[in-house]
Formats: C-alpha cells, structure tokens, sequence
C-alpha cells in the first residue's frame, strides 16, 4: 500500500522528468539528423559511382564526405541514446557513363549545398558554422567534378 | 539586413572580413609579380575578385553606421616569396584566410548576414583549392 500512495503521488502536472516521456526533439536537432541522413545518402551516391566508373578517381571527395557525417553525427548530443539514422534514404541508379555520373554528382552536391544553407538560420552559431564550411567544401566538389567532366 | 541597430558583433565579424580582403588585395600584389602566363593572369582575376569583395563589404559596413576599417600601409608576408611555388602558397594561405574570416560572419545572430557569410566563403574556398592543388573537408576551420 505505502508504494501506490506514492506512485499516485507521482500523478499531474509536478510529475519528475525521469517519470514522463522523452523529451521532444529540437527543430535544429530534427535539422541536423536530415543533415546527417543528406550526408550519408552523398557518400552512398560517391561509393557507387567510384565502383563503377573507377577512373574517376574520387576517393578524395568520398574521403570528405565521411569527414563531414563524422562530424555531423558527432553534433547529434540531444536526446540522449538516440541512435543516429543509418539509412541511406535515396538510392539512384548511378549513371551508365563517367560524364552522366560526374553529372548526378554535380547535382547531387550542389542539391546539398543549397540544403545547408537553407538550414543556416535555425542552427546555433557553431553549427551554422559547420553548415556553411561543409557547404563550402561541398562547392569546391562541384568545381572539381566540373573539372572531371571538361574534355581532356 | 534588418533595420535595428546592428549588434557589436555583426560590425566586428564584417571588419574581419574586409581587414582579410585588405590583406588579400596587398598579397596578390606580391603574387601575381612572381607569376608568368595563366597563372599570372588568374592570379589577377583574384586579385580583382578582392577588391570588388572589399569594396561590398565597406559599403555593408557605411550602411551599419560604421567606419571600415582602413588597409594597413604594408603587411607581413608569413614567409618569404622567391619564386612561383612560393607565390602559389601565399595566394592559398590568403584565400584560407578570407574564408575563415568570412566563417566568423556565420556565427552572428542576423539570419541575412549568416547566408552572405556563408555564401561569400564558397569563392575563396574555391580559388583555395585551385592554388592548392587540392580540396579541404572543412574550408575555414581551423586545421
């Protein structure tokens, strides 16, 4: 008896936070989790295209690019234990030519470089931050790709 | 750009950018004398890209109310500068040093301001790369 006394005690609007539900997640938390599944599905997109037209060389970028989810999901602090997504989200059939390819990339890059920026307002000032270098990053990709597709 | 009264920060993070694009036009000086041909000429289109860069920024500056800060008469290279390779180096050293400067205008708390810093890193970012010879995972963060 003395404990349902005390668990109804627990009822109503004093009830302890370690009694009530997860907290919700944060507008910038929801931000970053797309931001984290944007990057994975880039690297998904680079892994494939590097298989298949290997003379391209893009180890560099796709080296990057893990760089930038590694500290992207390294931000993901709130709520506490929840597991960043692991799903790549999109999966497109990568370009039959390495000129196709280079294409989907370009576009794939620059997509993200629009999205990144889009999120700048939202965030706090050092992801702001991290928003914008992985979006300057990611236009120097666009400049490199663009090189990738001039004919040599 | 809002019509408040722009915050101390917002002014200072604009004074680093236009002192960094100050510092680019003078370093290019340097640059583009120990540059032949195309990277002679590219090296000029930079250094053309600097003041149209600066002349925005102390314009942004007027506009806030504040006075841009001047070019300093001479600077300190952070090395010596003899021949092409070297010059190569400084024109990224400089370019890395814009996009930093322009990284720190992301961290106001003005939403349009935040979109011009971050935009206006990607060229800098850019020609950086172009010196280098290579791409960076994180332009203007520290290495």
């Amino acid at each position: 008896m003395p404990a349902l006394l005390s668990l109804n005690a627990c009822k109503g609007p004093g009830v302890p936070a370690v009694l009530s539900g997860p907290p919700p997640v944060s507008d910038q938390t929801t931000m970053l989790l797309h931001a984290v599944t944007e990057e994975q599905n880039l690297i998904w997109l680079y892994a494939k295209a590097s298989a298949a037209h290997p003379e391209l060389a893009l180890s560099p970028l796709l080296a990057e690019h893990r760089q930038h989810l590694a500290q992207l999901s390294a931000r993901v602090v709130e709520p506490p234990g929840k597991k960043i997504p692991g799903t790549v989200t999109s999966k497109p059939a990568i370009g039959a030519t390495s000129a196709a390819a280079v294409a989907q990339l370009r576009a794939a890059e620059q997509r993200a470089v629009k999205v990144l920026l889009s999120r700048l307002g939202g965030a706090s000032p050092s992801l702001a931050q991290l928003y914008a270098s992985v979006a300057a990053s990611e236009a120097t990709h666009v400049a490199v790709l663009d090189s990738l597709g001039r004919p040599q | 750009m809002t019509s408040t009264t722009p915050a101390e920060s917002d002014i200072t993070a604009l004074q680093g950018a236009l002192a960094a694009e100050h510092a680019a036009v003078y370093g290019y000086g340097v640059v583009g004398a120990m540059l032949s041909g195309a990277d002679q000429a590219a090296a000029h289109t930079d250094w053309i890209a600097h003041q149209e860069a600066r002349d925005t920024l102390e314009a942004m500056l007027g506009k806030l109310g504040a006075t841009p800060v001047a070019a300093s008469p001479a600077y300190r290279l952070p090395f010596t500068v003899t021949d092409a390779a070297e010059a190569k180096a400084l024109a990224a050293l400089l370019e890395e040093g814009v996009t930093q400067a322009y990284l720190a205008v992301v961290a106001v708390r003005d939403a349009a301001l935040r979109s011009f810093g971050a935009l206006a890193m990607q060229p800098p970012a850019n020609r950086a790369a172009a010196w280098r010879g290579s791409t960076v995972a994180f332009p203007g963060m520290p290495g």
